[in-house]
């Protein structure tokens, strides 16, 4: 079993199946060398700091304590919530995105506009989390002559403007969050679905159906059982560990007063230790790491029961099958539409000006570009953009070699630790090599998370390729880095999609900028979070900034998203 | 990992430090400036690289926003902690002074505070921070037009928000007072005016280890507060409403929209209120009301410098900080109150600014923010320690919860987060 990060996320791409033919692990075993980098890192910034937050649980200044952190922490007021909230994330958000990832991705297969609703579907994919949290704090606005959502649930249900229901108030805050979050992740699953019905060879279904089979049986027996059942498996965990995410949201969306209400174990660590290692947060951060590897081993579980999938390559052009039923057609419409309205909202606000967006609804005064006229004559969000461009970009490069250097000699590696967890550790590392709160620190607590994930996508990209090619590349390369350019060059899907998520990452993140940033190293993320200080006042600058924050993300996904689904996503359904 | 592996990786961390320090010293250049961490973003930190480049020596200011703490501890585990720090908190210099990061600091002949706030700043005898930046935390703003004459006292206060409360229910006119009760900090600055005009004698000792939550100067407080918090219709859109405004859509509701009447804010108020302002008319001020007429107690907070114990050049920044005329820049642009008495008031800019430098000087009874002394977790912060209580009696008593059985839970409250933060009874 091997855990990668997918967009960010920790998640699970299978590699549990049985042994492929033909796999060649290039230079197995002789480069050792070649791993040192990868293993400095993660044995540096990974695997020590999680040591150390297990020992920091069950001592207090090196003395042993025992279970004692632990019963305190979880006989804190709330505890109790806050896992149970926690568990519910996992368990509820993946089935719905599961569930309508799957629905949508047979809808709009086939059909001539399913491919556009697909790219409308991918574009939340790309968007930082925080301005997903920006984009819908502004739909449920409490004020419903600014909130679009308030708005209509207020006429819905009939009550009067002083009466507006509260979606980010204490009883639907968590609600309000969930679908904020099930609007960014349903692509990824489409994506996912698309790439696995494509893979399941028609002949499977005319056989069933020369049988006398049914469409139950057609969808149960050439669809479910071979492939299907296992990419439920894969998403499905893929989501439920991407929950882990909802801290981003969380800090974003909920005003103080109803942070409570909101909170998850992610958040509740972060209260309780913020960039140091205490032992009640340390307690706490270890009951979460057991219970995402029980989840995963379970997730595992099911995978490792599903058939051996089809190859993909073995897949035909899909023969000419009817396009699928009107309704659902008409459900990937709306969907579409649905998922539209976001973004049009983020739109929107972003043109008017800081009074205007503050004081009435967007579509009560005319669009103007005050808060991008403000933004881009002054030197702040430039300044933000290009730090985090040259971040992303030198993470990217680095992770790239580091990992391609581990790919071609490594067995599998597992990471799944929520870098909450190991905040006050890591910071220690990096004092250590003096860089705590610098550029230098934050790409390399960024190369260490995500050299896991790229040397997994890219080791099964290498182990795909026919023997012959790898010895070609072997003994045709004079220098080891000769060899790598030849391999690469053989898996430019795998590279482009591990260069674009991993960039894509660096870009998007908040937690890694928050914890381990510092002045001069503001990234985007913590710039546009700060700035939800004061939500109401600063809205039209904010959804500006994110507008502009999100451009190169959405398009950077969306040129390469073949790319992404070749290299990474089949990977993830094998 | 075998010895090997941990050798390379020593190796390769030192190497990696190595190329970071040449990487610093390459960009700070040849003569070393003296390094200053600051709260303060964007206009403000502007205005204050201002002040400092009136310093005979380079200054290089550096913005650590409101996570100064967390950025100090990582700067400190690395061994890079700046020369000078400006923090937002009395609590957090006598605790880095306890930790021995810091070192002693002198002020200028030119220095004078109200009584009562030099001493936040001292430990174990010694002076480790100056005062550099003062808020006026004891002000109720409003639009002249729509108040025509100001509460004298807190009945009156009570008074006229019932009043307005009523109209506001029946013919949809303004509510009486806009709260941003969705930021924590706005209710503990009512609460600590209240408490300071109810036990001005008892309001220091709550910040003390041995502080007693659940005695009656508390209750007392919080009963008066709930007085006017349960009034009907006394705030926007009711009480839970409330807790989802922040403080600057407050702002926004009594200045531009005109939807309450008056809300209470510090003096940094008018600046939120500028661009919002719609026509001639400025909101003006009067002081928080207490029991008698002609005002109550005055709550004041701050920031301090410190200089850090291996500082170059840092206690002498420090002690220029102090002198009367080092602000100067600032006090022209508007925005800043002195702490320091012996800062001109013709220096200030406007009417408003030299009426509260009056009032700093002739106090009454001054006390200093009381949730910026409380230890640990307990000082609070969104969805934690003091704020969080305070948001949940809000919510108990706007939502019809009986006063006593608000305050029973509350205080209950408020002395568990003082004993889990290592003080009270």
């Amino acid at each position: 079993m091997s855990q990668v990060r997918v967009l960010g996320e920790l998640a699970v791409l299978d590699d549990v199946g049985p042994a492929r033919r033909g796999r060649a692990y290039p230079a197995a075993g002789a480069t050792s060398a070649l791993l040192l980098p990868a293993a400095v890192l993660l044995g540096g910034l990974v695997l020590w700091p999680v040591l150390r937050t297990m020992h920091a649980s069950v001592t207090t200044d090196g003395r042993w304590v025992g279970p004692a952190h632990f019963q305190t922490a979880l006989a804190a007021p709330g505890t109790g919530a806050v896992v149970g909230r926690t568990v519910l994330w996992a368990l509820l958000v993946p089935a719905v995105v599961t569930a309508l990832g799957y629905l949508l991705a047979a809808a709009s297969r086939r059909s001539q506009e399913g491919g556009l609703v697909r790219l409308i579907l991918l574009v939340p994919v790309a968007l930082p989390l925080v301005v997903t949290g920006v984009t819908f704090r502004l739909m449920y606005d409490p004020d419903p002559s600014r909130g679009l959502a308030t708005l209509v649930a207020t006429r819905l249900a009939g009550r009067s403007v002083e009466d507006a229901p509260q979606l980010l108030g204490p009883g639907m805050v968590t609600v309000a969050l969930m679908s904020a979050f099930v609007w960014a992740w349903v692509g990824l699953a489409v994506l996912v679905f698309r790439s696995a019905l494509d893979a399941v060879p028609p002949s499977l279904a005319d056989a069933v159906r020369a049988y006398g089979g049914t469409r139950r049986h057609v969808l149960w027996d050439a669809q479910w059982r071979p492939l299907l059942l296992r990419t439920t498996a894969v998403v499905f965990a893929l989501v439920a560990v991407g929950t882990s995410r909802t801290f981003d949201l969380i800090l974003v969306m909920t005003p103080g007063s109803v942070r409570d209400e909101a909170s998850v174990l992610a958040l509740r660590i972060w209260q309780t230790s913020g960039g140091t290692t205490t032992g009640e947060g340390a307690a706490l951060g270890v009951v979460w790491l057991v219970a995402v590897i029980g989840g995963i081993m379970v997730a595992a579980l099911f995978v490792r029961q599903a058939w051996p999938p089809p190859r993909v390559e073995a897949a035909p052009e899909p023969a000419p099958v009817a396009p699928p039923r009107r309704v659902f057609r008409l459900l990937a419409a709306g969907a579409a539409i649905a998922w539209l309205v976001p973004l049009a909202v983020l739109v929107a606000t972003s043109a008017h000006g800081r009074v205007d967006a503050a004081a009435r609804g967007w579509w009560s005064a005319p669009p103007n570009g005050e808060s991008y006229r403000d933004l881009v004559t002054g030197t702040e969000l430039w300044r933000t953009l290009g730090f985090t461009l040259l971040l992303a970009t030198a993470v990217t490069a680095t992770v790239l070699v580091v990992a391609l250097l581990a790919a071609s000699s490594s067995s599998p590696v597992a990471c799944v630790v929520p870098i909450q967890v190991i905040a006050g550790p890591v910071n220690e590392v990096l004092g250590l090599v003096l860089s705590s709160g610098t550029a230098q620190g934050l790409a390399l607590v960024h190369i260490a998370l995500g050299v896991p994930f790229a040397v997994l996508v890219l080791r099964n990209a290498f182990a795909d390729l026919p023997v012959e090619q790898v010895r070609d590349a072997r003994l045709g390369g004079r220098r080891w880095w000769h060899t790598l350019r030849r391999l690469a060059r053989h898996n430019l899907s795998a590279v482009v999609a591990v260069s674009v998520l991993e960039f894509v990452q660096v870009w998007n993140d908040l937690v890694v900028g928050r914890l381990f940033g510092g002045p001069g190293s503001s990234p985007l993320g913590p710039f546009l979070a700060e700035q939800t200080r004061s939500f109401v006042s600063n809205s039209g600058a904010l959804a500006a900034s994110s507008v502009l924050a999100s451009v190169l993300p959405v398009v950077l996904v969306v040129l390469s998203r073949r790319h992404l689904v070749a290299g990474l996503v089949s990977g993830g359904v094998r | 990992m075998t010895p090997a592996a941990r050798v390379s990786r020593r190796t390769l961390l030192r190497a990696a430090a190595t190329g970071a320090t040449a990487l610093a010293a390459g960009c700070s250049g040849g003569t070393r400036s003296v390094q200053v961490a600051v709260v303060w973003s964007t206009s403000e930190l502007d205005r204050f690289r201002e002040v400092v480049a009136g310093y005979p020596a380079p200054v290089q200011v550096i913005s650590a926003g409101n996570d100064i703490d967390a950025f100090l501890r990582a700067r400190h585990l690395a061994g890079t902690s700046p020369d000078v720090a400006i923090l937002p908190r009395p609590g957090l210099v006598t605790e880095y002074a306890q930790r021995g990061w810091l070192s002693p600091v002198r002020a200028s002949t030119e220095y004078a505070v109200p009584a009562g706030l030099g001493e936040l700043l001292t430990a174990q005898g010694q002076r480790y921070g100056v005062w550099v930046k003062a808020a006026h935390k004891s002000l109720v703003w409003h639009l002249p037009s729509m108040l025509p004459v100001q509460p004298a006292n807190w009945d009156a206060l009570v008074r006229r928000t019932r009043e307005l409360g009523a109209l506001a229910r029946c013919d949809g006119g303004p509510a009486p007072l806009a709260i941003g009760a969705a930021d924590g900090w706005v209710l503990t600055d009512w609460f600590e005016n209240v408490l300071a005009d109810v036990a001005p004698e008892s309001y220091n000792a709550l910040a003390r280890p041995d502080a007693d939550w659940q005695g009656r100067p508390v209750r007392e407080a919080l009963d008066r507060l709930a007085g006017l918090w349960s009034i009907n219709g006394a705030f926007v859109g009711g009480g839970r409403r409330a807790l989802l405004t922040q403080y600057e859509e407050s702002v926004i509701q009594v200045v531009h929209t005109k939807r309450a009447v008056m809300l209470v804010g510090a003096d940094f108020t008018a600046d939120v209120a500028d661009p919002f302002q719609r026509g001639p008319e400025a909101p003006v001020t009067f002081r928080f009301p207490g029991a008698q007429p002609g005002g109550g107690p005055l709550i004041v907070g701050g920031d301090a410098a410190v200089a850090f114990a291996d500082a170059r050049g840092g206690v002498e920044l420090v002690e220029w900080l102090t002198r009367a005329d080092s602000f100067q820049p600032w006090l022209r642009d508007g925005g800043y109150l002195s702490p320091n008495t012996n800062v001109a008031i013709g220096s200030y800019r406007d009417r408003v600014g030299q009426g509260l430098a009056e009032e700093m000087r002739t106090p009454g009874t001054l006390r200093f923010d009381l949730s910026d002394q409380l230890p640990g977790a307990f000082t609070g912060s969104d969805g934690v320690g003091i704020w969080r209580i305070m948001q949940g009696f809000f919510a108990d008593v706007t939502d019809g919860v009986r006063a006593s059985e608000a305050i029973r839970r509350a205080t209950g409250l408020l002395a568990a987060a003082a004993r889990n933060a290592g003080g009270g009874r």
